[in-house]
């Protein structure tokens, strides 16, 4: 059982660190010069990080596969992220339905 | 190179633009609720009161650094563990942050903390091309920050306090539900550069790879870091068109 004190210390080190990432962009930015090849690099860079934890979830996760294929499949029918997202979970749910049959 | 922002009207951040990006997202934060009460449920297994789910929610605001972080709220806490699981698994903050900078460093400091601290994936996805098109007001990234905001301290609230009621609702597959809108962000961000294709299938191989011998997160942060220096290395295409719009001029 986690104390009371343990919490609050916890709690303020997840704050502190989850506002530095938010903070450090622009202030990281203000001192570097927007080349395009710089503005390639946070471009590539933000795609990246997306479908790197796509990945990363779809190891843990094989069953999400097929869902996350068909979400992508709407989402390039429809350019719609929340038809996208409904897509996702309606063949999930399909699925899970199928194998509990 | 001239300074952008010298041609850009003056960046603002008005309440009637915070009004518009709230509504703006009303939709997308419905779809935050589940994945919110998933955690309040989690956040209450794991041992948490109510009163401390919910607080983490507020203060924190990032789902899948917080469901992360809940394996390590035990008795002794690894401090050193959860600072970098946070820094690892938000580190794409600082990427998104980096893409605002062009606007948000034109703010006043009070309202540049203010916005950022509601940054996240939606709001910006949402924001950014608003922006890249000419519109110089910060307020729906701000507003749309505050609605997601809203809605995952609201359905935390919800699954810490009546988690015994709902039951578990991972069975309903709620909790997979940010990976298909991730899955469909990685296709909108394609679409608008189809060189980035390529980024992302050697982020994910990379990402797959590395997921065994990299501590959690850092395989994301590897195959992001690949990923970006990929896209800085084939420029070629950007910069001759960079260059015929120079010569243009």
């Amino acid at each position: 059982m986690l104390s009371d004190t343990s919490f609050l210390i916890a709690l303020a080190l997840m704050t502190v660190a989850t506002l530095l990432t938010r903070m450090s962009g622009p202030v990281l930015m203000a001192h570097v010069r927007l080349t395009p090849r710089v503005e390639r690099f946070l471009e590539g860079l933000a795609v990246s990080v997306v479908a790197a934890l796509v990945a990363s979830n779809l190891v843990g996760t094989p069953a999400n596969t097929v869902p996350v294929l068909g979400a992508v499949l709407v989402m390039l029918l429809t350019r719609s992220a929340i038809w996208a997202m409904l897509a996702g979970m309606v063949i999930a749910a399909a699925l899970h339905a199928g194998f509990a049959i | 190179m001239t300074a952008p922002s010298q041609a850009d009207p003056p960046v603002t951040l008005t309440l009637a633009a915070v009004l518009r990006g709230m509504q703006r997202l009303f939709p997308v934060s419905l779809f935050v609720l589940p994945f919110g009460t998933a955690f309040g449920v989690a956040a209450v297994d794991q041992g948490l009161s109510a009163a401390q789910a919910i607080a983490m929610s507020a203060l924190v605001f990032t789902a899948i650094a917080q469901f992360a972080a809940l394996d390590l709220l035990i008795d002794p806490v690894p401090f050193g563990s959860l600072v970098m699981v946070m820094l690892a698994l938000n580190a794409r903050h600082v990427i998104i942050g980096a893409a605002l900078a062009r606007w948000i460093n034109q703010l006043s400091w009070r309202a540049r903390v203010l916005t950022l601290a509601f940054l996240s994936d939606a709001n910006f996805a949402d924001t950014r091309p608003m922006l890249q098109g000419g519109d110089a007001d910060l307020g729906p990234l701000l507003g749309g920050g505050l609605m997601l905001w809203l809605a995952w301290v609201s359905s935390t609230a919800l699954g810490a306090l009546a988690g015994d009621l709902i039951g578990d609702t991972s069975a309903y597959g709620f909790g997979a539900v940010m990976v298909y809108f991730f899955a469909a962000q990685v296709v909108r961000g394609v679409r608008t550069s189809g060189s980035l294709l390529l980024c992302a299938c050697v982020a994910m191989g990379v990402a797959v790879m590395t997921h065994a011998n990299l501590p959690v997160g850092w395989n994301v942060i590897l195959a992001a870091l690949i990923g970006g220096g990929l896209a800085a290395a084939t420029d070629a295409g950007t910069q001759a068109k960079t260059q015929a719009k120079t010569n243009a001029e």
